[in-house]
């Protein structure tokens, strides 16, 4: 049973969202012409960096028999692989992690299907299918990974700048809206930070949990340049994250928040490569470690300890392209609920 | 056979033994389905020969001097009578017209088919909440892409809300491992059909950490070989019974402290507009995970009394294991209760329920009194049963000069046997 209808509902506080179009229109639409070249130039500049950074690119499977737990509130996709019950990806991170077998710096854009609450029409920043820029380092810290974070999304940020400025006159988005991200050097807060900013602020933040969508949007509205949001606590994340041991309870970890209201762009962290320690965090998350056999056989024969991250892609064109929804930063957008090719 | 005898020892269950194996550590496999499992309140069984349940063996005690009353007739400008008691009660983050809910409706075949939507049905007309137990998911289909829509869990949801009065009741969906693999609660969570529930905040999620019926293990059903086969992926299915019948266990799943606390607060992080409740078997730490519960967060905290279900369990469960429910209650009083204790076990008339609300639940569960109610009449039992059920709540409750169950207290319940009780009034 699905919600016949093509117009998502706003949620709490957010803007009505534009009806999605026919396909038709929405292709031929100069803006989402300029939005998909934008989008091009990001992940060819994304490339680019990646490459020279001795990084291997690697095309990720679309199917498994498990896939990545942690998505909020969100249902996996069954499909029936020869009478065995298989998983549509909700993120590469198991594979990721396995690929560092093969060579100490991978990425991949990978395909991500999540079938997210119905909530989640309103909020302009779900996508049930959507892709990540995924990156992965053998033997990187949390900070290194969000140290390359940083410089990936500046370099391919100041590459589409520079290179399609009648794509940005196209969609009237001016591009002096980065010039502080352009200069590097995002700020950085702690999540229970985070937390004490938006109780402040009115905003009734659980400190347990994930920063939720309006608090998300809240806090980066108060911000001229994406911002990092570090230390989440266990409870809020999947089993992957690893727990600070430093600080039991709170994990290596982060968010990227755009600037100017957008929200979170990419999520990552330092991963836990122990095996005891993973199926323990496996079921404080309520999995069955049976399912994840390939994986938990691997760990124990030994994984390269590692940091990693995924950008949103469709997230990261939207916020440089400012556009109302991420929906419009895809050819063939898909939205809970909503029936569209 | 020999002439061999043994006066005064248990031989005929020994001569079963070794007629039967293992088989014979359960119930005539032929009971299951009809017969609701559980232990009976008389004498024998898990409180030894001639012992009683604490619980049934508490009086109710009124006392003489009533302040309340005197507070409720200067309220009213008349004398109160029993019928002055309001039972409406916020259950978990539900309101419920009684200090009852209906506990868990599982994958059983006692519990399954046309008696658990009518059960369902009834409920929901009742607007008394309804918990919907483990393993129907995986065992009976969600019900969206052509199961047999009856038994699916989507079946049981439609003909529970499509009945519920506004304001009132609510569903709370378990999930154990099985059903984790199954992702049952994403799948409600993001169900078009749960939506006006979740919209209204009357959908809860129930963790659960053990059962009643026998603490320690998972829920346990007995199936016929086809239907072994169709679920041997993801069930362990031991063949130990007779006649083609094989035992289908879920895991109990491994709980540590920081296990039930991660787990509450993923639930929390996960399912934000979705209530968290959490089902506890009544285990001799049970003071201990209710803290740990309620202080990750839970909205209610459900112990079941080790009395019993609709699916099966070893002999030696209901007779010997588990706490009374008595004793968890005085074990939670005293290390200071969840701020919504939720209790079942052989729940069913007015005394019982009173008796578990003096030591401080905030409602009881309807398990075993509720399907048969249903069974008895599927399109009014639980609802007859309920009127009943009010009447004796109201006139136990008002006897003890009071109007309403949060008013009960310890003192209101006396025995001379059961320590930590002291003599009231």
């Amino acid at each position: 049973m699905t919600t016949d209808r093509l117009t998502p509902p706003a949620a709490d506080g957010a803007a009505p969202s534009a009806p999605i179009p026919d396909p038709g229109r929405h292709l031929t639409a100069p803006a989402t012409r300029s939005a998909l070249r934008i989008q091009q130039q990001l992940l060819f500049s994304a490339r680019e960096f990646l490459r020279g950074e001795g990084f291997t690119e690697l095309l990720p499977p679309v199917i498994g028999p498990v896939t990545d737990p942690g998505s909020r509130g969100s249902k996996q996709v069954d499909i029936d692989f020869y009478g065995h019950r298989y998983k549509l990806m909700t993120s590469a991170i198991l594979y990721k992690q396995a690929s560092l077998l093969a060579f100490d710096r991978i990425f991949c854009v990978a395909p991500n299907v999540r079938l997210e609450p119905l909530e989640t029409a309103g909020t302009n920043r779900h996508l049930a299918e959507f892709h990540q820029l995924d990156v992965e380092v053998a033997g990187a810290s949390r900070d290194d990974a969000v140290a390359l974070a940083e410089r990936l999304v500046v370099h391919m940020v100041d590459s589409a700048v520079r290179t399609m400025p009648k794509d940005f006159a196209e969609l009237g988005r001016d591009t002096d809206a980065f010039a502080e991200l352009l200069k590097g050097s995002f700020g950085r807060m702690r999540h229970a930070e985070a937390v004490a900013e938006l109780r402040d602020a009115g905003h009734p933040q659980s400190p347990d949990a994930e920063l939720d969508w309006t608090g998300e949007a809240l806090l980066s509205a108060r911000r001229d340049r994406p911002f990092f949001v570090t230390d989440y606590p266990k409870g809020s994340r999947g089993f992957y994250d690893l727990e600070d041991p430093a600080r039991p309870g709170f994990l290596k970890n982060f968010d990227l928040l755009a600037a100017e209201g957008y929200g979170e762009l990419c999520s990552g962290s330092q991963r836990t490569n122990d095996y005891a320690e993973i199926v323990t965090r496996m079921r404080e998350t309520g999995e069955n470690p049976q399912k994840y056999r390939w994986y938990l056989d691997l760990v124990r024969e030994g994984v390269p300890g590692s940091a990693g991250f995924g950008i949103g892609v469709e997230r990261l064109t939207r916020y440089v392209t400012g556009l109302d929804a991420v929906w419009q930063a895809s050819a063939f957008p898909k939205v809970a609920g909503v029936v569209s090719p | 056979m020999s002439d061999l005898s043994a006066p005064g020892f248990p031989e005929e269950q020994v001569r079963r033994r070794a007629r039967a194996g293992a088989a014979a550590a359960f119930p005539p496999p032929d009971a299951y389905g009809t017969v609701l499992f559980g232990a009976g309140g008389g004498a024998g069984g898990r409180y030894g020969a001639g012992g009683r349940d604490p619980l049934d063996a508490l009086r109710i005690v009124p006392p003489v001097f009533m302040p309340q009353r005197l507070a409720r007739l200067i309220d009213l400008g008349r004398e109160p009578d029993y019928r002055d008691v309001e039972l409406t009660t916020p259950i978990g983050g539900f309101v419920s017209p009684l200090p009852v809910y209906v506990s868990a409706l599982g994958s059983t075949r006692a519990a399954g088919g046309d008696l658990g939507l009518a059960l369902a049905r009834q409920a929901g007309a009742l607007g008394l909440p309804l918990v919907i137990g483990e393993n129907v998911v995986p065992v009976d289909g969600y019900g969206r892409l052509g199961e047999a829509v009856d038994r699916a869990l989507l079946g049981r949801l439609r003909a529970y809300a499509g009945e519920l009065p506004e304001g009132r009741g609510g569903i709370a969906v378990q999930q154990s491992t099985e059903d984790a693999d199954a992702e049952v609660w994403n799948l409600v969570y993001s169900d078009p059909a749960a939506l006006p529930l979740l919209e209204s905040g009357r959908l809860a999620f129930e963790l659960k950490t053990g059962q009643g019926a026998k603490p320690g293990l998972g829920g346990m059903t007995v199936l016929d070989a086809a239907s072994a086969a169709r679920l041997g992926d993801r069930y362990g299915l031991d063949d130990v019974l007779d006649g083609g019948r094989v035992l289908r266990s879920s895991t109990p799943g491994t709980f540590t402290a920081e296990i039930l606390r991660q787990q509450i607060r993923l639930m929390r992080n996960n399912f934000p507009r979705a209530r968290v409740w959490v089902k506890l078997h009544p285990g001799r730490d049970v003071a201990e995970a209710a803290r740990v519960a309620a202080g990750a967060g839970a909205d209610a905290v459900t112990v079941d009394g080790a009395e019993g279900g609709t699916g099966w369990a070893p002999d030696a469960f209901p007779a010997e294991v588990g706490l009374p429910l008595a004793e968890c209650l005085r074990r939670l009083a005293a290390a200071g209760p969840p701020p919504c204790l939720l209790v079942s076990g052989r729940m069913w008339e007015g005394g019982r329920a009173v008796k578990s609300l003096a030591l401080g639940a905030r409602a009881v569960g309807l398990g075993r009194a509720a399907l048969l109610a249903a069974a008895e009449d599927p399109e009014a039992g639980l609802t007859r049963f309920a009127e009943c059920l009010a009447l004796e709540l109201r006139m136990l409750i008002s006897a003890l000069g009071k109007y309403a169950p949060a008013a009960l207290d310890r003192d209101d319940v006396w025995s001379p046997e059961f320590s930590g009780i002291t003599a009231g009034g």
